[in-house]
């Protein structure tokens, strides 16, 4: 995981560092000599930058970040303390109850996650009072009654109604054999029959940490493209209502402005992104949550590439949708189809996630760049993701992003300078540029 | 001194209308030239040419001699129509950063923007968000905006719209100091008398066609000469009215505005004056910029 944080961090400013270097080269001796100093250089660094100082100086980004910080430990912390309340099933034994008997009764909490104390009642009535009072659970009155204090309907699920479903059928065989008269050592033979093996043509459904781990991942990746697809929305089209950008773009080429201005806003992202994963990390291993185990890491891993591969993706479809408007209400206008997609893919994922039955359809939604930000890291964490599958949804991820950040470039350039109303595609895609 | 800035031939059409119809002019250095035309005559248009913010059909921009491109634009300061700047950001870390988009370090910006923010008169606005100044400070801040990184062209779209007459001094001043210091200054004004004032030239358009260009002394001197008499004893300049080649363009509180004909002698016409009473002026007017200006579109 860490390993993998490192490589994603590393490549990034390699790429970053190679870029500029073409880019000076390119520019060739009558480039001005850039500034020295600072952690950003060249023109696409330095908008950058900006937009990473003026977004962490924000409340918003502080207040959230808290606000989900908070989520996350909360996601955590209350499923092991709920697991560290569980009381202990008390079991009110009435009357005589054979020692196999008393060991199967043990044996059927335990299959069900549930320890069990059988406690020795004088009698019936005594045994009824303390199923009222609460110190019992449940009562077995001469191993042929079992008592409950509530009725137990068809949908309960608690640990009390299990225990009495498990304990009823195993006396109830127990009670069955001995109306067969069957001899001693038949009885044990039966008491000790053990259930078959059980071959699946193909995988299962997965349960536990892995699974809750993607709902958690899924949530993360929702609520950050969410937020940063919107600051990047209203970042261009303030930039363009204040008419700053007529002053930045007298020295600078849009696409440069551009680039800094995702590349800002990526960067506050996966910074925030990698803070709520390392909290996760620590706290879940502090409070020892089961959360993490098994593919969780491998699964939060996944959530991580595919933020910034679905941020880089979206990113660039946001910023030319910010420069075709001026003001909030065109903003709304332009955002909602531009939602769509990562709110079917994120429900479509959430149902998966919490059904673990992935379809062939949901299948394809994975190799799909709008939707595959949510869609990959379910089936990550369903363990129906090979290495090589992953490696090549997020190719074509990239090769995605690669043609709509050519297209909203275009897109950018075109609607930026036009002023006065809102742009249409039709007007952007036309001839006549700006 | 030399034409720095070349505009050849600019064409740009919107749809049916042409807002800049072949126009071609230059700006020489070291001085500020008034750019003028009424609305919509294309004023906007070209200064936005200049920095590429507007794709053009046909024309090019060269400086030295060279098609301006971005390692051109660098080195240009723009103050646009519609004034830019992030509202929310502080205005010393805004210029620092527009200084540094132009290729400044960080330390000759920060030290610029000092320089700069003391010069135009708001050194104690530095730390203040944009939008917490006044419309005039605003005006300012941005004007430091395009001055940050000492550039060899200024170009400035209603620089003076707004202000008040301390401001147009503090920005009049400095743009004639930037031109003494070698630097071109152009900018759009409707303040005639101002651009009259600062300006050693002015460029005239109208429908996105150039109307006449040069220095505001010869606009001023040039066409028929103009002669202002008063004749204490005939105000109502009756002498006057039976001169060749004299018109009595009006009347103003007992002085005469004659118009001459080239052949006239002025000599002549104030013998004749003289002998009609006592002459108290007798002066050779210029004409107003607002004259030219008028003229020019008439």
């Amino acid at each position: 995981m860490n390993v993998s944080l490192f490589l994603v961090v590393a490549a990034a400013v390699v790429a970053l560092r190679v870029w500029l270097r073409r880019r000076r080269r390119a520019n060739g001796p009558q480039s001005p000599p850039r500034s020295a100093g600072g952690p950003f250089t060249g023109d696409v660094g330095l908008i950058a930058w900006r937009e990473v100082r003026e977004r962490i100086r924000g409340r918003i980004l502080r207040v959230g970040t808290l606000f989900i910080l908070a989520v996350v430990a909360a996601a955590i912390v209350i499923p092991v303390l709920n697991s560290g309340k569980a009381q202990p099933e008390r079991v009110g034994v009435v009357g005589s109850l054979s020692a196999p008997l008393r060991a199967a009764v043990v044996a059927s909490g335990s299959s069900i996650g549930v320890t069990v104390h059988l406690v020795a009642e004088t009698d019936d009535q005594v045994a009824r009072e303390d199923l009222r009072s609460g110190h019992l659970d449940l009562a077995i009155v001469d191993g042929r009654d079992l008592v409950v204090k509530t009725a137990i309907g068809p949908g309960d699920t608690s640990n009390t109604a299990q225990l009495a479903g498990s304990v009823a059928m195993t006396l109830g065989v127990a009670t069955a054999y001995e109306t067969a008269h069957l001899s001693a050592r038949q009885v044990s033979q039966l008491a000790g029959a053990k259930p078959l093996p059980v071959t699946g043509l193909q995988p299962g459904k997965t349960e536990g940490p892995g699974r809750a781990t993607s709902v958690v991942g899924l949530i993360l990746v929702f609520v950050m493209l969410t937020q940063y697809n919107t600051w990047i929305l209203i970042g261009v089209m303030e930039e363009k209502s204040s008419r700053v950008v007529e002053v930045l773009l007298a020295a600078v080429r849009p696409v440069q402005l551009l680039a800094g201005k995702v590349l800002g806003i990526g960067m506050v992202a996966f910074a925030q992104a990698a803070l709520i994963v390392a909290f996760a990390l620590v706290l879940a291993k502090a409070v020892g949550s089961e959360l993490l185990h098994g593919t969780a890491p491998l699964v939060l891993a996944s959530t991580l590439v595919w933020l910034v591969l679905g941020y880089a993706f979206y990113c660039w479809v946001y910023a030319a949708a910010g420069s075709m408007a001026e003001r909030q209400d065109q903003i709304q206008s332009l955002a909602f189809p531009l939602s769509l997609p990562i709110i079917f893919g994120y429900i479509v994922s959430l149902t998966v996630a919490s059904s673990g039955n992935a379809s062939t359809f949901f299948d394809v939604l994975a190799y799909l760049p709008p939707t595959a930000p949510f869609a990959m890291p379910v089936l990550v964490g369903l363990g129906q993701a090979t290495w090589w599958e992953f490696a090549a949804s997020a190719a074509l991820s990239i090769v995605g992003t690669t043609v709509v950040a050519r297209l909203a470039a275009n897109i950018y350039r075109r609607a930026i300078l036009r002023t006065g109303r809102r742009v249409k595609f039709r007007e952007v895609l036309s001839p006549s540029t700006r | 001194m030399g034409d720095l800035l070349e505009l050849d031939g600019l064409t740009r059409r919107f749809g049916p209308l042409t807002a800049l119809d072949d126009l071609s002019f230059s700006v020489p250095t070291g001085q500020v030239v008034g750019f003028l035309g009424p609305n919509g005559a294309g004023k906007t248009t070209t200064m936005r040419a200049i920095f590429g913010l507007t794709d053009l059909d046909a024309g090019t921009v060269r400086w030295k001699g060279a098609t301006v491109g971005q390692a051109q634009r660098r080195r240009f300061g723009y103050m646009p129509e519609e004034r830019g700047l992030y509202p929310g950001m502080l205005v010393n870390e805004q210029l620092e950063y527009l200084g540094r988009l132009h290729g400044m370090t960080a330390s000759d910006a920060a030290a610029a923007v000092t320089t700069w923010l003391e010069r135009l008169g708001v050194p104690d606005r530095a730390r203040s968000k944009v939008e917490a100044l006044s419309h005039g400070n605003q005006q300012r801040v941005q004007l430091a905006a395009a001055l940050i990184h000492e550039p060899e062209l200024l170009v400035l779209d209603e620089p003076l719209a707004g202000l008040d007459p301390t401001g147009i001094d503090a920005i009049g001043e400095v743009l004639v100091e930037r031109a003494r210091e070698g630097c071109c200054v152009l900018f759009s004004s409707h303040q005639l008398d101002q651009v009259e004032d600062l300006c050693e030239a002015v460029t005239i358009i109208d429908h996105g066609h150039l109307i006449v260009s040069g220095k505001v002394d010869d606009l001023a001197t040039s066409g028929p000469r103009r002669l202002v008499v008063r004749v204490e004893e005939d105000r109502d300049a009756v002498w006057a009215r039976s001169l060749p080649g004299v018109t009595i363009s009006e009347i103003d509180g007992g002085a005469a505005r004659l118009v001459l004909e080239e052949s006239v002698d002025s000599q002549s016409v104030l013998q004749t004056a003289m002998g009609a009473g006592r002459v108290t002026e007798f002066v050779f007017e210029r004409r107003r910029l607002s004259e030219v200006f008028r003229g020019a579109l008439a």
